[in-house]
């Protein structure tokens, strides 16, 4: 009985949403009346997009895995983020289709005359999903709570000056100048002070602050708490959120975004985000209408897209290089202190590795010998392109098409090596080094991830032509990162670097600084090991600390190229990104920034088509 | 009776420890950082994940942290925190304790429900082409891997409709009633089960053949049919409840095995249990998580036990005082 | 014939007529050594080496034989294909391009049977042209060659696993039953603790603890180390219990009486008495371990590429587009898994019947 009246539920849909009668009615949340029962704020904010849309309906959106937390200063993965993300807003937001910072809860900010200081004016009648107004105290709590030494928050990083001498952490200096205005300052003029500033999710300070003092911060906001008591200062609040199942977001009633016509936005009443964890399921769920859209899909699966898009009536966005990166790179790294028959001080990779790995002629014949054209049509279907630095073709502003690396060249890399006195004397195929060891090493690699597995494969292909053995070792993440990040046993790995935020060079100063924790090749170095490494810090901070931005885009110019000259990283392509979602859905825009679909949720909504009542 | 399930009760706690321990052990074998997600973000530097580490105690020794453990459980209960979910690991598990219970029921309902009329009926018509058939069929059910099964029984639910492709729950099940709730759980209930459930029918089905068969060829069945008693009753009222007590046994023994047998079918079917978690915790080195989980499964491994012994020495009075 | 331990000797003469009269095990059976003879000679059956890595045939699929040529000419042969699309990855025959089989060709360099060097090869086709019966994987690696190297592993993997489980199972569950006292205490509750750690989890963390530069072999064998040291303990304790049964038995006393040492009467007058069911038990305990590694590489712990498994072949075809549009990567795998877990299952089956009609559970996972 029940089944019937939700398939009359379905029927009556289905009358309204014309797109439900070819796909399949799945929503019975239809075209509700939206009445808004709130005054609209004085200082709202309108949001741009292509054209004014209409209240009610909803997107449901495949998630690879469960949010740990909706604590948005704890999140600190991407499942958890991509919700956060909708939950919270920051002072400033970013646009992700010209990639600039735009006003969020600030609707302005200011500069001080030496750059140090930026001073936020909030939003007039901004209020948290209770009601409750948020004001620059609820700023200031959520700016000393991401800056919490005790605390595991990732953001403070940003929020904190590294003197280049020292070493030494500052924090900046965050103050409440009335209740509606705020102010952040850095000791020295700071490029990633936007950004950073907008990496600070606005929590209510009413509700948190007793989880603060007492201690039980990490824990709030957790996958217990009720919707009700998840007061949120986004566009969206919380309706539901089951674990491993699904997460249902609904239209918060206060938020100040309005569009052209001065209609409250959002549009839809939810965002539903369903577990996913198997790319095959995801698919399945996305062929049979039961989602809108895929926020993730492998180059493998481009062409099961491309032939169900008519049929199924989506469309199948191009959204083109992806921000991530892939490379490859030799272990450099020393021995910290005494360890398993390693003394302090020498390559954990022993001498005869060592001197090889260390040799920039020898890493660029490795990168000589990649046929990256074969990376591409084969692991990556022909869906990438060749990519030299941090910051890929993805990011317009960064990426600088100046920069180029070493190609595939076999013949050059054999001359290269042969320049080195390496060659094969006992013709058994793997060529010696000048002392006669044999040129043979592992190189690791995700095992999850099958595009870099096949990645490998060919190049382990590739090296054995120009007469170098590679053992690879494909490893779980974790495993891998333990090697990469506390032993540092391992050869040679290949991995890539994803970016979350709007890419700037200013994001990496773990990669690019030789005392970074991710300058993979040889990381934590007390003070730069080499003249290059030196240089690569210098020209580091003179990249973030300054408000130039022809200095910047200079500076990141250097870095690509020197990074590229020493071949550190051997870059390989990076993946054109792809992305279905639903036709029936307007403003929809995906971007390679995550949220790539729902960035702009407050501007989606359900397409009325002519036919319908 | 209740002198055995004591005495099997006190049997438990040293066999929790000593599975706490090894899996403490293993975990530190394995290398690996819980904080591996945090790796992926470059911004985020050596000083604050050591202080991280210093926070949770993972700069500790293993045994250190390994007494603290037992200590806080005995103390105050508390089975740690999750280094993911920054939850109590008992608020992070709980649910699905109860979700993958409730797959790995509706499994051993599959195979169970299957296996004991199909037995009975191997049994009944043996050596004819029935009883090859059914063996047959059973032998192919074992012979397919899960992962291929689950696959192959997704797609035909997605070409169909028939049946939901994954998960628990219909996005909109809250809006239906607690029978349509109830209908709508079982339908997303039936593709798991059957994957984990048709993995061990073959060898149930074919214990039952083989103690049915045993019971046939008994005395009092000759008897019985001697008596003139229809066929079917002599099957049904007589020969089956013999043939049945040592089946109570298996039931109990194969409830541990369910448990982690359904742990690909969790995976494939997006069924939200303690098998997704468990991996992921593994993955993640989230210690507590994966200690926690392993505790649990163990616990009901050896209830599993007790309830077989139990039902045992309720069929088999004679069990109970050896 | 019966003695206390409910053991049934049957004398190998009845058992062996009575394995003989079961058609479907023979039929296994039989199954089972043309798969190891395969497997045995997969470097001279499978026209190309294990990792010939083809970049101009990625996805290819299986190619067609012809008999008939153009020409009137009868003989097995292939056509040339070229890309027709190259980002579907779709390849047509070229009519011209007539390629035919040719037997005992020269290819990769190979080992036969690890000793003699040969780089002949059963069939192929002349060189630019490639032979792909199967097809090829998605970097255009020959189907057929790494479903045969592939058998090497799986088919290997469970019969070194019993090797390893039953000897410790053998040896642990005789000296706890034989010897009893501490020893029995002690490795009871061992066994006791790995059996109800469930064994994924136990797999898992052993896994992880691997080296990182542990060559593919290596870790071959540390995959069965590990599917065998889950699979001991109930091994130990069926035996221990056969044991205690087994050695109140007149024969033992009397080995015991005429002054034989204890490990001399366990060796040579108990264990050899639960060697039928110990036989039994193997056979069904095998595909336990090719699924074990199928499961394993399903979680991407299993052998590891470049090597090929049958694990590792259908993991990497798991897929909603393989199944679609390279059906072949997933049929391969999956139907060889399937035919040799039934016929360990045929045969294992008709063994328990042959031995000891009445005893024990059957297939096995």
């Amino acid at each position: 009985m029940t089944r019937r009246k939700l398939e009359a539920t379905r029927a009556c849909v289905c009358v309204l949403l014309v797109m439900a009668l070819a796909g399949c009615g799945r929503a019975p949340v239809g075209r509700s009346a939206f009445v808004d029962h709130n005054p609209l704020p004085p200082d709202t904010m309108t949001a741009r997009m292509d054209e004014p849309g209409e209240h009610g309906g909803r997107f449901v959106v495949g998630a690879t895995s469960s949010p740990k937390t909706l604590n948005a200063l704890i999140a600190n993965e991407q499942n958890s983020n991509d919700v956060c993300n909708l939950l919270y807003d920051s002072l400033t937001g970013t646009d992700n289709t010209t990639q600039e910072d735009i006003p969020a809860l600030a609707k302005s900010w200011k500069w001080s005359s030496d750059g140090c200081t930026v001073t936020f004016q909030l939003r007039r009648g901004a209020r948290f999903s209770d009601g409750h107004p948020i004001t620059a105290e609820d700023v200031k709590f959520s700016f000393d709570v991401a800056t919490d030494d005790s605390l595991p928050t990732v953001g403070k990083d940003g929020l904190s000056y590294v003197d280049p001498a020292t070493g030494r952490h500052a924090k900046f200096r965050f103050e409440v100048l009335d209740s509606l205005r705020f102010s952040v300052t850095s000791p020295k003029p700071y490029a990633m002070m936007l950004s950073s500033v907008g990496a600070v999710r606005i929590l209510p300070k009413h509700v948190l602050e007793s989880a603060w003092k007492s201690g039980r911060f990490v824990s709030a906001y957790g996958i217990g708490t009720p919707p009700a008591q998840l007061v949120t200062s986004g566009a969206w609040r919380l309706s539901e959120f089951v674990t491993d199942q699904k997460v249902v977001l609904e239209r918060n009633p206060w938020w100040y975004g309005v569009d052209a016509r001065g209609r409250r936005l959002p549009y839809l009443d939810q965002v539903v985000f369903v577990i996913a964890r198997d790319q095959n399921v995801a698919a399945m769920k996305f062929h049979a209408g039961e989602l809108d859209g895929l926020d993730n899909v492998r180059p493998e699966d481009y062409r099961g897209y491309e032939q169900a898009r008519e049929r199924e009536q989506y469309t199948f966005y191009d959204i083109g290089p992806s921000l991530n990166t892939n490379f490859l790179w030799f272990n450099l790294n020393l021995a910290g202190s005494d360890t398993a028959g390693v003394r302090a001080g020498q390559p954990l990779v022993g001498p005869v590795k060592f001197a090889w790995f260390d040799n920039p002629v020898f890493r660029r014949a490795v990168s000589m010998a990649i046929d990256r054209d074969a990376l591409i049509r084969g692991p990556f279907r022909g869906y990438a392109i060749k990519n030299w630095q941090l910051l890929t073709r993805g990011s317009r502003v960064w990426n600088d098409t100046t920069v180029t690396g070493d190609d595939y060249d076999p013949a050059g890399a054999r001359r290269l090596l042969a320049g080195l006195g390496w060659r094969d004397r006992n013709g058994d195929g793997v060529i010696e080094d000048a002392k006669g060891n044999p040129v043979r090493f592992s190189m690791m690699t995700n095992a999850d991830n099958t595009v870099r597995m096949d990645m490998l494969t060919l190049i382990v292909d590739d090296l054995a032509k120009i007469g170098i053995r590679v053992t690879p070792a494909p490893l779980e993440m974790s495993a891998l990162l333990g090697h990469t990040r506390s032993d540092l046993r391992y050869d040679a790995c290949l991995l890539g670097l994803g970016s979350a935020s709007p890419a700037d060079p200013g994001m990496y100063p773990n990669v690019i600084k030789s005392s970074g924790l991710t300058h993979y090749w040889r990381s934590r170095q007390p003070v730069p090991s080499t003249p290059e490494e030196a240089r690569m810090d210098a020209l580091f901070e003179r990249n973030v600390y300054t408000a130039d931005l022809q200095v910047r885009h200079r500076t990141y110019h250097d870095i690509a190229a020197l990074m590229n000259q020493q071949a550190w990283f051997v870059w390989l392509p990076t993946q054109l990104m792809r992305l279905p979602v639903r036709a029936r859905f307007g403003n929809v825009h995906p971007t390679p920034i995550p949220n790539r679909i729902l960035w702009n949720a407050d501007r989606v909504f359900v397409r009325r088509t002519a036919g319908a009542n | 009776m209740r002198a055995l399930v004591l005495r099997r009760l006190l049997h438990v706690i040293p066999l929790l420890l000593g599975i706490s321990a090894l899996t403490f052990l293993l975990l530190h074998l394995a290398p690996g950082d819980p904080f591996a997600a945090m790796a992926e973000n470059p911004q985020i530097s050596a000083e604050t994940l050591a202080r991280m580490r210093h926070d949770f105690g993972l700069d500790r020794p293993a045994w250190v942290q390994y007494l603290l453990y037992l200590r806080n459980i005995a103390l105050r209960g508390d089975f740690g925190q999750s280094f993911a979910y920054h939850q109590p690991v008992a608020r992070v598990l709980f649910a699905r304790l109860g979700n993958t219970l409730l797959l790995a029921g509706a499994a051993a309902l599959v195979t169970w429900g299957l296996a004991i009329p199909l037995g009975v009926l191997a049994a009944v018509r043996t050596r004819t082409w029935v009883d090859r058939t059914l063996s047959l069929v059973a032998f192919a059910g074992l012979s397919v891997p899960e992962v291929i099964s689950g696959l192959a029984l997704l797609y035909l639910a997605a070409r169909t409709g028939w049946f939901p492709i994954g998960g628990m729950h219909s996005l909109d099940a809250g809006e239906l009633g607690a029978w349509g709730r109830f209908v709508d759980l079982l339908r997303h209930l039936v593709l798991p089960a059957l994957v984990v459930g048709i993995v061990p029918l073959a060898s149930r089905m074919r214990q039952m053949r083989a103690g049915m068969l045993d019971v046939l060829s008994l005395d009092y069945v000759t008897t019985a049919r001697a008596k003139g008693l229809p066929e079917p009753a002599v099957i049904g009222r007589h020969a089956l409840r013999t043939a049945l007590n040592p089946m109570i046994t298996l039931f109990g023994l194969t409830l541990g095995s369910l448990l982690s047998g359904s742990f690909i079918a969790e995976f494939i079917f997006n069924w939200p249990g303690l098998g997704t978690i468990t991996l992921e915790a593994i993955q993640r080195q989230d210690q507590y998580v994966v200690l926690g989980a392993v505790t649990m499964a163990a616990t009901v491994l050896v209830l599993g036990n007790l309830v077989a012994d139990v039902l045992l020495a309720i069929a088999d009075p004679r069990i109970a005082h050896e | 014939m019966s003695d206390p331990a409910g053991v049934r000797v049957v004398t190998g003469g009845r058992a062996w007529r009575a394995l003989a009269a079961n058609r479907v095990a023979m039929a296994g059976a039989a199954l089972l050594a043309l798969l190891y003879a395969l497997a045995l000679l997969a470097p001279f059956l499978a026209p190309y080496g294990e990792n010939d890595i083809d970049r101009a045939r990625f996805c290819h699929p299986p190619t067609t034989v012809h008999w008939r040529s153009v020409t009137g000419r009868f003989g097995p042969f292939v056509r040339a294909t070229r890309v027709a699309d190259p980002a579907a990855l779709r390849y047509v025959e070229v009519p011209a391009g007539e390629l035919p089989l040719r037997w005992f060709v020269r290819g990769a360099p190979y080992r036969l049977l690890g000793l003699v060097p040969c780089e002949r090869h059963l069939f192929g086709v002349a060189a630019p042209g490639r032979v792909l019966l199967l097809g090829a994987d998605p970097l255009g690696r020959c189907e057929l060659t790494r479903l045969l190297y592939g058998a090497q592993v799986s088919l290997t993997v469970g019969l070194v696993g019993i090797l390893i489980s039953f000897t410790l199972g053998m040896l642990f569950g005789g000296i706890a039953g034989y010897w009893g006292g501490i020893a029995d205490v002690l490795m009871m509750r061992g066994t006791e603790v790995l059996l109800s750690v469930p064994a994924l989890y136990l797999v898992l963390a052993l896994r992880g603890a691997f080296p990182v530069d542990m060559p593919s072999r290596r870790v071959y064998l540390g995959i069965v180390a590990i599917l065998a040291l889950v699979g001991w303990a109930g091994l130990a304790r069926v035996i221990r219990g056969m044991v205690l049964a087994i050695r109140g038995a007149d024969y033992v006393l009397a080995a015991e009486a005429l002054g034989m040492s204890r490990w001399r009467v366990l060796v040579r007058h108990i264990l050899p008495n639960t060697l039928s069911f110990v036989i039994v038990a193997a056979t069904v305990a095998v595909p336990g371990y090719i699924l074990g590694e199928v499961f394993l590489s399903f979680l991407g712990m299993g052998v590891q590429e470049p090597a090929a498994s049958w694990g590792n072949m259908l993991q990497q075809s798991r897929n909603l587009d393989v199944m679609v549009n390279y059906p072949w990567m997933l049929f391969a795998p999956a139907a060889a898994i399937f035919v040799t877990v039934l016929a360990f299952n045929f045969f294992g089956d008709g063994l328990r019947d042959a031995l000891d009609p009445r005893q024990g559970p059957g297939g096995n996972r």
